[in-house]
C-alpha cells in the first residue's frame, strides 16, 4: 500500500517536470522570442534585451534556469500588465475554480440519477430521451450552447443576466453551459457500467435476499458501478478546464481562461506559460488523487 | 403533473426579479468594450481600449470636436515660434478630481514621465522628438523638440495630464491601478478587473457636469454576447458591430446604429521581390483587377468607402488630383500579358484578418478572373502567423490588411509605418523596393511647413501610383450599437466622448 502510495508520487513528480518542458518549449516553438517581443527594435536594442533575459545561452543551460524559477513559481514578469505573471493567474484562478466545480455539480447531479433510470428502466421513454440528450449534448460546441442558452434565457425570456459575474444568477448559465460539455460522457457512463453490474450475480441475490429493489440499486449496485465514474471525472477537470476558456469568453466571466485568451493574443509569454504550467499541475494532481481514491474505493487495487 | 407546476412558476419568478435588478436606472451609462487596458495610467499603455476609458477621466491639451477640427481644451490657445518650438497658454483654475489645481508644473511633468527611458512608457515613441518643456510664466509653456516636429498637435489631443503631487505620492503602480485622478468629465470609483471599471460625474469639471452621473465600462469579449446584452438593456452602448450586424441592431426597438467614417484603410500589399510582383506591368494588373465598389456595396453594406490612395482623405497630406486605378479587367489582363504571362500566373495571398475574411476571398476570385491565379491563405492572428510575417517576412507573394494611423490624420502616420524600409516600416522592410521613397518620407517630416510638406506627400502619392507596390481598397466606417435610451453618435476618430452622450427623454 504504502509502496504503491511511493510510486504514485514519484510519477507525479515525473510528470510535473515533462510540463516544465512542455511550457518551456512553448516559448521556444514560436521563434525568436526577442524578435516577438520587440518587431520593430534594430538589432542592438534586441542584442541588449537577449543578454538580459538570457536568451543567449544555450538552450540546456535555459532551461535548468527556467526550472529553478518554475519551482519557486516565478515565470518573470507579463509583458502586457508589467507585474509578475503567476499572482495575475492565480487571482484569477478562484473564478475559474468555482465556474469549473459548478459545473461538474450540475453534470454529476443531472447524470446519475438519469443515467440509473436509464439502465434500471432500459428502453423506457426515459432511456430513449436521454440517449437522444446525450447524442446532442455532445454535438454542440460549448460557445454554441453558450450563444443558445443566451438567446433562449436571457434575450428572449428575460430570465438571466447575459454576462457578468456580479451577482448568483449571472453564474447560472456559464455553469449550465460548461455543464451540457461533461454530462453527456457521466451519462453515458454511469448508464452502461450500471447495465453491467445490475445483471451480475450478486446483484440478483441481493433481490433474492428480499431488500427492496431502491437498496439494490444504491447500496449494490450503484458503488461498483461508480469507479468508472470516478476516473471520468478526474479525466474530464482537465477538459471542463479547456471548455472555461470558451465559456469565460462568451459569458465575460472575469477568469483565467479570459486571461489565457488575451496573453495569446498579444504574445505575451510569461502569463501562457504560468497559466499552461498551472493547468498542467491541477490536472495532474486532481488525476493522483483519483488514483488515491481508487485504492480506497476497491479493494483489489490495494491488493494487486 | 400538478405537484411540479407551483415550484416552478415560483422559480421564474424568483429569476425574473432577480434579473429586472440588472436593469440600469436612468442616469447611468453603460459602455462594453472587449477588454481593459492593462492599467488605467493613460501614460502606461498604448492600447485603444485603454484610451477610450482614459479620455474621459483625464483632458489633454488639445481636442477635437465631432468635425475632427482642434479645440482648445487644458490649452487655451498654442502656436509655432519656430520649426523646433511651440508656445501653449494653460487654462486657469482647472481642478483635479482631488481638488488640487493644475499647474505648468503638472504638465511639464506628465510630459517628463513619458520622456523618462527608464520608466519605459509604450507612448515614448509617440513625443520623442519632445526635447524639452520649459515653464515660461504660471499659464504659458514652450515645448521644444530636437528636430521640427509637425504631428506634435496630433499628438497632443491624447497626451493627458496628470497630478505631480498625487502621482509622485502614491506611486506610479498605485496610480494606475487603484487611485488614478485626472481632470476630466469623470472620476474614478471602482476597477473590477475584466470585469467593469466604475466612473463617477465629477462636479467641478471645467466643461460643467457631464449629463450621466454614472458611468460603466464592462468587459465583454465576445460580439454577440454584447449584442444580447444591449438589446436586454444590460449596456446602452457596443462598438465595431460588423455590416452583417446592422440591420438586426436597426430594426430592433430599443436599439439604433451611428456610423462614420473612419482613418482604418485596407489594402494588399504585394510582394516585389518575388515574380510575378516584382514586375511593374504585374503590380498595375492587379490594381485594375479589383471592383472595389463592388466590394464595399455588396459585401459591406456600403459602409465603407473607395480610397483612391494610401492616404486617407480625411487626412494630412492628400491629394484629390491622385486617382483610384478604374475596375478594368481587359486591361489588367492585356498588362499580364505584356509582362509575359499572356496565360496567366498562380499565386498565393496571405492574412490574417479574419473579421474581412469574405472579402479577401472576394480579392482573390476578382484577381484570379483576370489571369492572377490566387490562392487565399488565411492565418489565425497570432504567434505563428507574426512570426511568418512580421518578422521573417515570407509572406510571398503578398498580404491582404490594414492600417488604422493610431487615430493620428497625417500621412505620416501611415507613410512611415508601412513604406518605410527604416525599423518602424514593417511592411517597408519586406515588401517595398521603391525607389527614392524612404528620402521623400523623411523630408515630409522635416519641416512643420505645411504647404512643403503637402507638395511632398503628393509627390508620394504620384510615385505609389505609377510604382502601384499595393493595391489600396477603402476604408471603413466605424459602426456603433446604442440604445434608444441614450443619444449618441459615432466619431471618424473612433474616439467614445462621453461627455456629449445624452439621456433620451
Amino acid at each position: 500500500m504504502t509502496a504503491l502510495v511511493i510510486r504514485r508520487v514519484i510519477r507525479l513528480v515525473v510528470v510535473l517536470a515533462g510540463v516544465s518542458l512542455v511550457t518551456f518549449a512553448i516559448l521556444q516553438v514560436s521563434g525568436d522570442p526577442v524578435a516577438l517581443m520587440m518587431p520593430e527594435a534594430p538589432e542592438s536594442d534586441r542584442a541588449v534585451l537577449r543578454e538580459t533575459m538570457g536568451f543567449n545561452e544555450p538552450l540546456p543551460v535555459q532551461f535548468v534556469k527556467f526550472l529553478g524559477s518554475t519551482a519557486r513559481g516565478d515565470f518573470g514578469n507579463s509583458f502586457f500588465h508589467r507585474a509578475p505573471a503567476m499572482p495575475l493567474v492565480l487571482e484569477r484562478m478562484p473564478t475559474t475554480l468555482l465556474l469549473t466545480s459548478l459545473a461538474l455539480l450540475i453534470a454529476v447531479v443531472v447524470a446519475v440519477p438519469v443515467g440509473i433510470y436509464s439502465a434500471v428502466r432500459r428502453g423506457s421513454l426515459v432511456d430513449q430521451t436521454a440517449t437522444l440528450a446525450v447524442f446532442l449534448g455532445q454535438s454542440m460546441p460549448v460557445f454554441w450552447t453558450g450563444i443558445m442558452l443566451i438567446l433562449l434565457f436571457a434575450v428572449q425570456w428575460r430570465l438571466l443576466p447575459v454576462s457578468g459575474w456580479d451577482s448568483w444568477a449571472a453564474l447560472v448559465l456559464p455553469a449550465i453551459t460548461l455543464g451540457t460539455f461533461s454530462a453527456p460522457l457521466f451519462l453515458r457512463i454511469v448508464r452502461s457500467s450500471m447495465l453491467e453490474v445490475i445483471g451480475l450475480d450478486y446483484v440478483r441475490t441481493a433481490r433474492a435476499k428480499g431488500v427492496s429493489e431502491w437498496f439494490v440499486i444504491c447500496r449494490h449496485a450503484l458503488v461498483n458501478a461508480a469507479l468508472p465514474l470516478v476516473t471520468v471525472i478526474g479525466l474530464q477537470f482537465g477538459l471542463l478546464l479547456g471548455g472555461a476558456i470558451v465559456t469565460e469568453t462568451v459569458f465575460a466571466v472575469p477568469g483565467v481562461g479570459r486571461l489565457i485568451v488575451g496573453a495569446i493574443r498579444q504574445l505575451d509569454f510569461p502569463i501562457v506559460q504560468a497559466a499552461v504550467f498551472l493547468f498542467a499541475s491541477i490536472i495532474v494532481l486532481v488525476n493522483f488523487t483519483v488514483d488515491l481514491l481508487y485504492l480506497y474505493l476497491n479493494p483489489q487495487i490495494r491488493v494487486r | 403533473m400538478k405537484r411540479w407546476f407551483l415550484p416552478i412558476v415560483l422559480l421564474a419568478v424568483l429569476l425574473a426579479t432577480v434579473a429586472q435588478s440588472g436593469a440600469q436606472p436612468k442616469d447611468t451609462l453603460v459602455v462594453a468594450l472587449v477588454s481593459h487596458a492593462p492599467v488605467l495610467d493613460p501614460h502606461f499603455h498604448f492600447e485603444r481600449v485603454g484610451i477610450l476609458v482614459n479620455i474621459n477621466m483625464f483632458d489633454s491639451l488639445l481636442h477635437k470636436n465631432t468635425k475632427l477640427e482642434y479645440e482648445p481644451s487644458l490649452a487655451t490657445s498654442w502656436k509655432p515660434l519656430s520649426d523646433t518650438q511651440w508656445e501653449f497658454k494653460l487654462r486657469r483654475g482647472v481642478k483635479f478630481h482631488n481638488g488640487e489645481t493644475m499647474t505648468a508644473e503638472d504638465v511639464k511633468y506628465s510630459f517628463e514621465r513619458v520622456l523618462d527611458q527608464k520608466k519605459k512608457s509604450p507612448q515614448f515613441g509617440n513625443i520623442r522628438a519632445i526635447k524639452e518643456v520649459r515653464i515660461v510664466s504660471p499659464d504659458t509653456i514652450h515645448i521644444v523638440t530636437d528636430k521640427p516636429f509637425p504631428l506634435l498637435l496630433e499628438r497632443l489631443v491624447f497626451f493627458p495630464i496628470v497630478p505631480k503631487k498625487h502621482v509622485e505620492a502614491v506611486g506610479d503602480q498605485a496610480f494606475g491601478l487603484s487611485a488614478p485622478v485626472g481632470t476630466g468629465p469623470w472620476k474614478f470609483v471602482e476597477w473590477k478587473k475584466d470585469q467593469l471599471i466604475r466612473l463617477e460625474a465629477f462636479d467641478q469639471h471645467w466643461r460643467g457636469k457631464p449629463a450621466f452621473t454614472h458611468l460603466v465600462i464592462r468587459a465583454i469579449p465576445e460580439i454577440a454576447t454584447q449584442i444580447a446584452e444591449l438589446k436586454t438593456g444590460g449596456v446602452d452602448l457596443i462598438r465595431n458591430v460588423s455590416a452583417d450586424l446592422v440591420p438586426e441592431l436597426k430594426a430592433h426597438p430599443q436599439t439604433y446604429v451611428s456610423s462614420a467614417p473612419i482613418l482604418r484603410t485596407h489594402y494588399v500589399h504585394l510582394d516585389m521581390r518575388t515574380e510575378p510582383f516584382n514586375k511593374k506591368l504585374v503590380r498595375q494588373a492587379a490594381n485594375y483587377a479589383i471592383d472595389r465598389e463592388a466590394i464595399v456595396q455588396k459585401m459591406m453594406a456600403g459602409l465603407g468607402r473607395v480610397v483612391p490612395t494610401v492616404v486617407h482623405p480625411a487626412a494630412f497630406g492628400y491629394d484629390p488630383s491622385v486617382t483610384a486605378y478604374p475596375f478594368d479587367p481587359k486591361k489588367a489582363k492585356e498588362l499580364l500579358a505584356r509582362a509575359g504571362y499572356p496565360n496567366g500566373v498562380d499565386i498565393t495571398l496571405h492574412s490574417a484578418f479574419v473579421e474581412f475574411r469574405p472579402v479577401f476571398e472576394a480579392i482573390g476570385q476578382m484577381l484570379t478572373e483576370v489571369g492572377i491565379r490566387t490562392t487565399t491563405k488565411m492565418w489565425d492572428p497570432g504567434p505563428a502567423w507574426n512570426k511568418f510575417f512580421q518578422t521573417e517576412g515570407k509572406a510571398t507573394h503578398g498580404y491582404y490588411g490594414s492600417w488604422g494611423y493610431y487615430s493620428v490624420f497625417d500621412a505620416e502616420a501611415i507613410l512611415h509605418p508601412l513604406y518605410h524600409t527604416e525599423p518602424g516600416g514593417w511592411v517597408g522592410r519586406h515588401y517595398i523596393r521603391v525607389e527614392g521613397l524612404d528620402a521623400l518620407i523623411d523630408q515630409g517630416k522635416s519641416t512643420v511647413d505645411q504647404a512643403a510638406r503637402k507638395r511632398t506627400y503628393s509627390q508620394i502619392l504620384r510615385l505609389l501610383k505609377e510604382e502601384a507596390p499595393s493595391v489600396y481598397l477603402f476604408h471603413q466606417f466605424d459602426t456603433l450599437g446604442i440604445s434608444k435610451k441614450v443619444e449618441y453618435a459615432a466619431r471618424g476618430d473612433e474616439w467614445l466622448w462621453l461627455f456629449d452622450g445624452k439621456p433620451k427623454r
